[in-house]
């Protein structure tokens, strides 16, 4: 019993660290540029797709492939804040809703044209390998993308705080305009926001890829998983979406052993919803970046 | 059934050749000869499959195999009694979606002088297609499975193959050959087609020895299949049945190898005997078993259809595609005894069909005459299991054309 339940544990720790990696590229945009970013889980779609194709065509490991699809994607978040969020910011929250939300349609369906629906795998050494520790299994893939999906967190926050653009993101999440009048330039500052904020969606998609298959629809499952952690952990708070990730695939996988299988969503929306009722900011509420 | 040539040398013709061969074999089986001098007019029949959506991998095979056939019994001669006259399949996406199919299947019999048509892959589908069919009294032959479709006295709505309720006692009677006193779980997607098939199991277990430990809906289409393997294991269950759509399954069995949960597995049908699920699971597939309604290496005709269908697209003619082969030559039999276009009387040639020969009787058994309820009376499944990349026929012994692998 208590073997079954420090494996669930385990279990829930791992993918909650994916679940952390997306939601904190969500928490990121809305918390510097103040946009809800429907089309994050897309850009997981895409990161995971760039590191299948480099994996079956080239033959690179998916964990080096990081290496390439966290720039590609940190520049096309550069592209997209110039040239599209840029366009409708203080326009209200309509038009930045439906812009996000067309991306999402659109790329879904391009992948779609492109790939067709077809679910694909790639195959590694150490996908199929497991740790023993004592009577608990880690998944030697989810292992290894729980490190590194940590290790992204920390050094994110790391940049937060100890550079100067990190500062200047904080301080525009804090006060744009005030910012602004100290100098800090937004476009540059939003653009480096967005940008990371795709990167680690591709990163995530990377990480991804050894465990589990990639479909143009897979962003889907991760969007609405990444938005309740959001929710969860305080908009705009990094901190937040990363335990609230964590949290959360905990939560999924307890429920799965202990309630039913098909209560891992319930459980996670109850949480969700006392959340709101309770603490309406959040978990983490006030503090924001 | 005969097992002439392909057994010895794999097929290598070219397409020509296989038509003319095809035809040859048809013109020898086949009664009258076909007219020449005027073309006569083609017979229209109609095929409804998903090929956008999410069954679209499954339905574009579908419609792959569905112009197969059609060229087939074409080079063939097409229907001797209606003058040579060919087969003009006309197609149709129902894109994966109930209310589609719907609108898709009025079109296509408003819309078009149809003769008889065959679909949909999945039952939630294939219902819906029937309904239609049936208001509109034109025949429809399928390959799903749902037990439905030969209930509410039905009389346009053919169902060639073995039922859901059929696929259930093979699952559990497969369980006996692969562990002694079976504890099985049962893990399914919470979808009609999820609790149908699972609440099958479930009923015939008592009657078939089998004690089932775990009884388990699942959310389709989650993020990580750990908890529920977990669950699994902790149920100490000896065998794994999963009803699961092929990306929830390629997770399980992956999850299950990296969990040290090394059980056999019975993956059913549906995604579980398509070409796609060992290119996603690789060699961890081997050994796994499931059930099917056709299998490529069944007899003769089947392993050349199936040579052809491998050669032009590179892969092995799946289960359902497979079916649907047989469904147009099915329709091609009626269509000859019925000396005519009109659906009513395809559909009475349909209902005193009885194919023990040639292409129309592609089935598990090899034999196909259908009851009051569209119900093939030699209808049965096949176990089956994937061995060194491919999938075969292992169960029942009649049908085997492969030794059980035991892991």
């Amino acid at each position: 019993m208590l073997v079954t339940v420090a494996q669930a544990i385990v279990n829930g720790l791992l993918i909650g660290g994916i679940y952390a990696l997306v939601s904190i590229g969500v928490t990121l945009i809305f918390g510097v540029v103040k946009i809800v970013n429907f089309a994050q889980g897309e850009f997981l779609m895409i990161g995971m797709y760039i590191t299948f194709f480099l994996a079956t065509g080239l033959g690179v490991d998916p964990l080096l492939s990081l290496l390439i699809s966290m720039p590609v994607l940190f520049v096309a978040g550069v592209l997209l804040q110039k040239f599209m969020i840029r366009r409708v910011l203080g326009l209200g929250d309509m038009p930045q809703i439906f812009l996000t939300f067309a991306l999402s349609l659109l790329l879904m369906n391009v992948a779609l044209l492109l790939f067709s629906a077809n679910y694909r795998t790639v195959q590694t050494g150490y996908a199929q390998q497991s740790i023993q520790i004592g009577p608990l299994y880690f998944g030697a893939a989810r292992l290894i993308a729980f490190v590194l999906a940590m290790l992204l967190s920390v050094g994110l926050e790391i940049f937060l705080r100890a550079t100067d653009l990190g500062k200047a993101m904080r301080a525009a999440a804090q006060n744009r305009d005030v910012a602004m009048l100290m100098g800090v330039n937004p476009d540059r500052v939003f653009g480096v926001a967005v940008g990371l904020s795709l990167a680690l969606a591709g990163a995530a998609g990377s990480l991804l890829m050894p465990f589990y298959p990639v479909y143009p629809t897979v962003g889907q499952v991760f969007t609405l998983m990444a938005f309740v952690a959001v929710v969860l952990g305080t908009l705009g708070n990094v901190r937040g979406a990363l335990i609230a990730g964590l949290m959360m695939g905990m939560a999924e996988s307890l429920g799965i052993q202990f309630i039913g299988a098909d209560s891992g969503m319930i459980v996670v929306f109850v949480m969700l919803l006392l959340t709101l009722a309770l603490r309406p900011s959040g978990l983490f509420g006030g503090r924001t970046i | 059934m005969e097992k002439r040539q392909t057994e010895a040398a794999p097929i290598r013709r070219t397409r020509k050749e296989f038509l003319a061969a095809t035809a040859a074999a048809s013109a020898l089986a086949g009664s009258g000869t076909a007219a020449f001098g005027a073309e006569a007019e083609p017979v229209n029949i109609g095929g409804l499959y998903p090929s956008t959506g999410s069954f679209a991998q499954i339905g574009q095979g579908c419609v792959n195999a569905a112009k197969l056939a059609v060229e087939m019994v074409n080079a063939g001669g097409g229907i001797k009694s209606l003058g040579g006259a060919k087969l003009n399949l006309i197609l149709s996406d129902v894109q994966s979606e109930p209310t589609v199919t719907r609108t898709e299947t009025e079109r296509l019999i408003t819309g078009n002088k149809l003769s008889a048509i065959h679909g949909c892959y999945a039952s939630a589908l294939t219902l819906i297609a029937s309904e239609v069919a049936e208001r509109q009294r034109v025949p429809l032959l399928t390959g799903s499975s749902s037990d439905q479709l030969n209930r509410g006295g039905r009389k346009f709505t053919f169902t060639p193959f073995a039922r859901a309720s059929q696929f259930a006692q093979a699952q559990l009677r497969m369980s006996h050959l692969v562990t002694n006193k079976p504890k099985v779980a049962v893990i399914f997607e919470n979808t009609a087609f999820g609790t149908a098939t699972s609440n099958g199991l479930k009923e015939q277990a008592p009657g078939e020895n089998v004690e089932i430990v775990m009884f388990e809906p699942y959310s389709a289409g989650f993020t990580d299949a750990s908890p529920l393997v977990n669950k699994v294991k902790a149920s100490g269950a000896t065998m794994l049945f999963a009803v699961s759509y092929l990306s929830d399954l390629i997770n399980i069995v992956k999850t299950m190898k990296q969990m040290g949960v090394n059980i056999p597995l019975n993956g059913g049908s549906g995604g579980f005997v398509i070409p796609g699920f060992y290119k996603n699971v690789g060699k961890d597939a081997e050994g796994l078993l499931g059930v099917a309604h056709w299998n490529h290496d069944m007899d003769g005709n089947a392993k050349r259809v199936n040579a052809e269908y491998q050669k032009r697209f590179g892969e092995f003619l799946f289960e359902y595609a497979g079916g649907l082969v047989a469904q147009t030559y099915m329709i091609a039999d009626a269509l000859e005894r019925a000396k005519s276009r009109d659906p009513l009387k395809v559909r009475d040639a349909l209902a005193d069909l009885d194919a023990s020969k040639g292409y129309a009787s592609m089935a598990p058994g090899g034999r196909v005459k259908f009851d009051d309820t569209g119900r093939n009376v030699y209808g049965h499944p096949l176990g089956v299991q994937w061995q060194h990349g491919d999938l075969a026929s292992v169960y029942p012994k009649s049908d085997a054309r492969a030794a059980l692998l035991k892991s």
